[in-house]
């Protein structure tokens, strides 16, 4: 079976530094990876890369087999990839609703079919079920600026599942998120990868979140893959405890 | 009150049209934080397109309207953003405004030196008469303009909340870099408010020059007022332009029936301390944001 995401030998350099050093990993169907690290490990400039942000030195990435290195990010999101974002980014003034429509339209066509065509391009019921999905039906009418944090965070990630994406990135979807609202997040996200069988690669910082979302983990230290293996491996490999703690 | 209600409805025809402009000015900061000093000067060129053609091309008045339409797009809109506004904005935005202060100096001149710098008499695009209003007497000029006015606004509206085009337009202005990771041809959406610019630009002249005659001088005025409409009224909103423009109009028009016709000039300004110092994000404005 071809994996859904193939990242082969995968190498950035920024002047003398190298931040991501010869990473290779590959993520299956409906699989969650999660990519733990410490801070400046380089697993956001990995998440780069691969989305095409960033130009990798060396290596490349292959989404169902097809090779996409360097591909621009809207490129990639009309092949299926899309992503949540470690900050908040989602349209401030614009409701919920009208962000979950954006973030499924397809951003083709002339003048004219931007002009007539149905303003929500087909797309209200769509968006209405994601929102009753993440159970933000009683904000769906709200600009998204308004929201708490955590709604934002819910908000973001919905939106990387409008388009019915073969595949998602979430870099920290977890960060700043309440406990409650946490716990939420992460039953969501797994019911959503079971019901579409999306495939996941997550960065994440908290453990706990991280350990009961993912399948499979792979660690990074300094640019280099150091571990990968199930949640329980990975909590006991003395190598990811050093990386951590330090001697 | 009579005096009034005539010098209201005049100030209002002519707070819409530094609306028009104030609107204009606003699109260009919140897709591509160009801060066009030269809109005043954009308003003032249309009026010569249509001098130019009708003189040089020998056309009547609405084929030269047309010709004269045509070119701001092609020049105001489409050469602006091409020749000056991409290529300085990478070095930021101080370098675009002194550029833009420049074309100002620029299109002044080129006005002055290749046609002529007498006012020129411009057509009216309707008849002018006289109405009787509660025994006011009011121009068939004033609501010719708050006609055409308020159905640009309306239309503009429609485009930016009621299409696909609008929600891309918002989009772009809220957050460029997740717009151009949807997909969103951000490039073309910041194109398309230059072309609406140069069609508001375009509009506006062709309303004020029957008024205040065709000279090209006019920028200095029409620029500053919608310059100070767009921050009395709030930066980041649409409607704000919209409401900076009218006040301005309406209390510029009764200050110098009333107070004085010599600080009209002085008017504005009073009026943009007086909010800067009261309410620096403006009427309608809210703090720090961006939308269209």
């Amino acid at each position: 079976m071809t994996p859904v995401l193939q990242v082969t030998n995968i190498r950035k350099q920024f002047g003398g530094l190298t931040a991501v050093d010869g990473v290779s990993f590959s993520v299956n169907e409906g699989e969650i990876l999660g990519i733990i690290g410490p801070n400046g490990s380089g697993k956001s400039t990995l998440f780069n890369c691969v989305l095409g942000q960033l130009q990798p030195t060396e290596g490349e990435v292959r989404v169902d087999g097809e090779l996409v290195t360097g591909l621009r990010p809207c490129d990639l999101n009309r092949l299926g990839v899309s992503r949540t974002f470690q900050l908040l980014q989602v349209f401030p003034q614009l409701s919920v609703r009208d962000n979950l429509i954006l973030a499924g339209q397809e951003h083709k066509g002339s003048m004219g079919t931007r002009l007539l065509g149905a303003r929500d391009a087909g797309l209200t019921e769509a968006a209405n079920r994601m929102i009753e999905f993440f159970r933000l039906s009683h904000v769906a009418d709200e600009k998204a600026g308004g929201l708490s944090y955590g709604q934002q965070k819910l908000l973001d990630a919905a939106m990387a599942f409008m388009a019915g994406p073969r595949l998602v990135l979430l870099d920290e979807p977890a960060g700043g998120v309440n406990l409650t609202m946490l716990s939420h997040l992460r039953e969501r996200l797994q019911a959503i990868n079971a019901e579409q069988n999306a495939t996941f690669v997550v960065i994440e910082h908290n453990m706990e979140f991280v350990m009961a979302l993912c399948d499979r983990i792979i660690v990074l230290a300094e640019g280099k893959v150091i571990a990968e293996g199930t949640p329980d491996a990975i909590r006991s490999n003395p190598e990811v405890i050093e990386a951590y703690l330090g001697h | 009150m009579a005096a009034f209600i005539q010098l209201f409805v005049s100030g209002l025809a002519t707070g819409a049209i530094y609306a028009l402009v104030a609107v204009g000015f606003m699109l260009l900061w919140q897709t591509s934080q160009t801060i066009n000093f030269a809109q005043g000067e954009f308003v003032m060129i249309p009026a010569f397109f249509v001098l130019w053609a009708i003189k040089i091309l020998g056309v009547g008045f609405w084929p030269a309207v047309g010709i004269a339409v045509l070119a701001s797009l092609l020049i105001l809109g489409l050469l602006f953003k091409r020749a000056i506004v991409d290529p300085m904005l990478k070095h930021g935005v101080l370098p675009l405004v002194i550029s833009t202060i420049a074309l100002s100096i620029f299109l002044k001149e080129a006005v002055k030196d290749f046609y002529s710098s007498q006012a020129q008499p411009f057509q009216a695009m309707i008849p002018s008469e006289d109405l009787h209003l509660f025994g006011a007497v009011i121009s068939s000029q004033s609501i010719f303009i708050l006609l055409i006015a308020s159905a640009a606004v309306l239309g503009l509206n429609k485009l930016l909340n009621g299409t696909r085009l609008g929600r891309a337009m918002q989009a772009t202005a809220q957050n460029p870099s997740v717009a151009r990771i949807l997909g969103i041809p951000v490039e073309r959406m910041i194109m398309y408010t230059f072309l609406i610019n140069a069609l508001l630009v375009a509009l506006a002249s062709l309303m004020i020059s029957p008024i205040y005659l065709a000279k090209f001088t006019n920028g200095d005025t029409l620029g500053l007022a919608a310059f100070i409409a767009a921050i009395v009224g709030g930066f980041n909103q649409v409607r704000g332009a919209i409401v900076g423009g009218l006040i301005l109009g309406v209390i510029e028009n009764l200050a110098a029936a009333y107070i004085s016709a010599q600080y009209r000039g002085a008017i504005p300004l009073i009026l943009l301390i007086v909010v800067i110092l009261w309410r620096p994000q403006g009427l309608m404005g809210r703090a720090e944001e961006r939308t269209v």
